[in-house]
C-alpha cells in the first residue's frame, strides 16, 4: 500500500543537523534583513542559520509575508544582506552569480520574443550568440511539452505554459543552483498539480541543487528532499525536516498516509511558528 | 494522474446562439466606419443646403460643391505645385523630430544626472507659446525652407520625447529584476528590454508629431514663403478667394490623414513583427 521506505514520518531533525561532517554547498550564517522605511525599521528576516547540501531540493515553507522571498533574493544576490552572510560554493554572495538559475512568481517573459527566444535569453545576454544552446533549449522544451510552441509568443500561452517556459529559461545555463520564488502560486489548483509533476520530472532529469519558496505544504512535501519552515515576521527558521520519500515522485504519493501525516505535522509547525513568540 | 481525463459537458453542443433580429444590426467593425462616415456626410449635406437657404455669400462660406469644383479646376498645377513643398517639408521635419525625440529620450532615460539637469528645462521650454517664436527662426535660419523645417521640428519633437521616455521608464520592474539576476549590462537592458517595451509609446508620440509637424510648416509659411499651402491660403485670402482657401485646407486634411495613417500602419506592422 505504501512505497515509503521507513513506513513512518521521516525523522525530525533540529537546526543545522545535516552537514557538520562535510562542507555544505550553501551556508546561511546569521542572516538578517532590515528594511528602513519612513515609519521606522522593519525586520523582515531575523537571524536565519542553515546549511544546504549540494543536490538537495530544499523548500522554504511559510505563510505569506514571512520573509521567505526576501531570503531567496538575498541568496540570489538580488537583495542586500543587512547582517550575517551567505556563502555559496565557497564564495560569499554579494551580487547575482552567473551559475544560478532564477524562476520568479511571475513568469516575466519578454512579450515581444518567442518561446524559444525567451528560453535562450540568458545565453544571449551572456554570450551574444545562442547557437550552441539550441539543442539544450530543445531538450528542455521537449521535456515540458512545449517544443511545438517554440515560435509562439507568451500571450498565446496559458499561465502554466508560461511558467514552464520560465523554468526552461532558468535551467538553460545549466545552473548549479536553481532558485524558485513561489513559481506556481498564481496558477489554479489543476495547473499547479501538473506543474508539480512536471517539476519533479525535470528534477529527476537534471538533479541540481534547488531552493523552492512556497506557502503550499503539499507542494513542498511532494517536491522536496528537505523542508525549512519559517515563522512569522521577524522570521527565523523554526523547523527543519528531511523528506525521505523515494524518487521518482508520483502524484499517487499524495494519497499515502505518510504523506498526509507529514503535511499535518508541518501544518502544526507553521501554526506554532505563526503564534506570537 | 487525475487531470489527464477530458470530460465533455453534456448538452454543450445543444446550446444555440440566439440570432439577432433583422434590421439596424451591423457588424461592430463595419459600424465603427459607417457611423462616423454617415455623420460626416450628413453634416456636409447640411452645410451644402444651408448656404443657399440662409443666403450666405460664397465669399464668407462657399458650399462644399463649389469648393470641390474649385479644387478640381485648380488642382493641376496650382494647388499641387504648392502642396509639394508643404508635404516634403512636413515629412522632413517629422523624420528629424522623431529621430531627435527618440535619441533625446534615450539620453534622458540612461543618465540620471543628464535627466535631472535637462528634463525640467525641456518641460519648461514647452511652456513658451511656441508659435510666437516662429519669426525668430526666420532671423536665425533665413527665409528658406530651413527656417520652416527648424521651427516645425521645434514644435513636434517634444511629444515624441515625452511619450518615448514614458515607455523607457515604465518597463515592468519584474523584467528589470530578471535582467539584474542575469547580470545584463545597462546597454543590454536598454537594447533588449527598454526599447522594445517603449515602441508602442514611441508611436503614440510620433502620431501626435505628424499633426504638429504640419502645423509647424504651415505657420512657417504664414510668416514667410513664396510657395506652399500656407502661402496659398494667405494669397487666396488676400484675393478673397474663399473657395481656394477651403480647397487648400481640404488638401491639407487629406495629407494629414494619409500621413497619420502611414505612421499607424508602420506601427501595426512593427508591433505584429515584435508580437506585442
Amino acid at each position: 500500500m505504501t512505497t515509503h521506505a521507513t513506513g513512518s514520518i521521516p525523522a525530525i531533525r533540529s537546526l543545522k543537523p545535516l552537514t557538520d561532517t562535510s562542507t555544505p554547498y550553501i551556508s546561511v550564517e546569521s542572516v538578517r534583513k532590515v528594511y528602513h522605511t519612513a515609519d521606522g525599521d522593519i525586520e523582515a528576516v531575523s537571524k536565519v542559520d542553515f546549511d544546504i547540501n549540494s543536490g538537495d531540493f530544499v523548500s522554504i515553507l511559510g505563510p505569506s509575508g514571512c520573509g521567505k522571498s526576501t531570503l531567496m533574493m538575498m541568496m540570489g544576490g538580488l537583495e542586500t544582506i543587512s547582517s550575517g552572510r551567505i556563502v555559496i560554493g565557497g564564495e560569499p554572495v554579494t551580487a547575482p552569480r552567473g551559475d544560478l538559475g532564477y524562476v520568479f512568481q511571475d513568469p516575466t517573459l519578454l512579450p515581444w520574443n518567442t518561446v524559444l527566444e525567451n528560453v535562450l535569453f540568458p545565453i544571449r545576454l551572456r554570450d551574444g550568440s545562442t547557437r550552441k544552446y539550441h539543442d539544450r533549449a530543445q531538450e528542455l522544451l521537449e521535456l515540458v511539452g512545449l517544443w511545438e510552441f517554440r515560435n509562439k509568443r507568451p500571450r498565446q500561452l496559458s499561465g502554466g505554459m508560461r511558467q514552464r517556459v520560465a523554468i526552461c529559461r532558468g535551467l538553460i545555463n545549466d545552473p548549479a543552483l536553481l532558485l524558485m520564488d513561489e513559481p506556481f502560486s498564481a496558477l489554479d489548483a489543476i495547473s499547479r498539480d501538473d506543474m508539480n509533476a512536471a517539476l519533479a520530472d525535470i528534477w529527476d532529469r537534471f538533479h541540481k541543487t534547488a531552493i523552492f519558496i512556497t506557502h503550499s505544504i503539499r507542494e513542498a512535501v511532494f517536491l522536496s528532499d528537505r523542508i525549512l519552515v519559517m515563522s512569522r515576521r521577524p522570521s527565523t527558521v523554526c523547523y527543519d525536516i528531511r523528506v525521505d520519500f523515494p524518487r521518482p515522485r508520483r502524484m499517487e504519493m499524495q494519497e499515502t498516509l505518510e504523506f498526509n501525516e507529514l503535511c499535518g505535522l508541518l501544518r502544526k509547525k507553521i501554526e506554532e511558528g505563526y503564534k506570537v513568540s | 494522474m487525475t487531470q489527464s481525463q477530458m470530460i465533455q459537458p453534456a448538452g454543450s453542443s445543444a446550446m444555440t446562439v440566439a440570432t439577432p433580429p433583422v434590421g439596424w444590426k451591423l457588424d461592430p467593425a463595419l459600424r465603427a466606419i459607417i457611423l462616423p462616415a454617415v455623420t460626416a456626410a450628413g453634416l456636409i449635406a447640411l452645410w451644402e443646403a444651408a448656404v443657399p437657404l440662409l443666403g450666405i455669400p460664397h465669399v464668407l462660406l462657399p458650399p462644399p460643391s463649389a469648393i470641390a469644383v474649385r479644387l478640381v479646376q485648380l488642382f493641376f498645377p496650382l494647388i499641387l505645385q504648392h502642396a509639394i513643398p508643404t508635404i516634403l517639408e512636413s515629412l522632413i521635419a517629422f523624420v528629424i523630430s522623431s529621430i531627435l525625440g527618440v535619441v533625446l529620450a534615450g539620453v534622458l532615460s540612461s543618465s540620471k544626472i543628464v535627466r535631472e539637469a535637462l528634463y525640467p528645462n525641456v518641460v519648461f521650454f514647452q511652456l513658451i507659446p511656441k508659435i510666437a517664436l516662429a519669426p525668430l527662426f526666420i532671423v536665425w535660419f533665413g527665409i528658406g525652407s530651413e527656417s520652416r523645417i527648424a521651427f516645425s521640428i521645434f514644435i513636434s519633437f517634444f511629444p515624441v520625447v515625452v511619450a518615448t521616455l514614458a515607455g523607457l521608464d515604465n518597463v515592468d520592474r519584474e523584467l528589470l529584476r530578471l535582467c539584474k539576476a542575469l547580470r545584463a549590462s545597462e546597454w543590454q537592458v536598454f537594447r533588449d528590454v527598454r526599447i522594445p517595451f517603449a515602441i508602442p509609446y514611441m508611436f503614440s508620440g510620433m502620431k501626435i508629431a505628424t499633426t504638429f509637424s504640419i502645423i509647424g510648416i504651415i505657420v512657417g509659411e504664414f510668416v514667410t514663403s513664396q510657395a506652399g499651402l500656407g502661402y496659398l491660403i494667405l494669397f487666396a485670402s488676400a484675393q478673397a478667394e474663399t473657395e481656394l482657401i477651403f480647397a487648400a485646407i481640404t488638401v491639407l486634411c487629406i495629407f494629414g490623414l494619409v500621413f497619420y495613417g502611414l505612421v499607424a500602419m508602420a506601427e501595426s506592422y512593427l508591433r505584429k513583427k515584435l508580437g506585442s
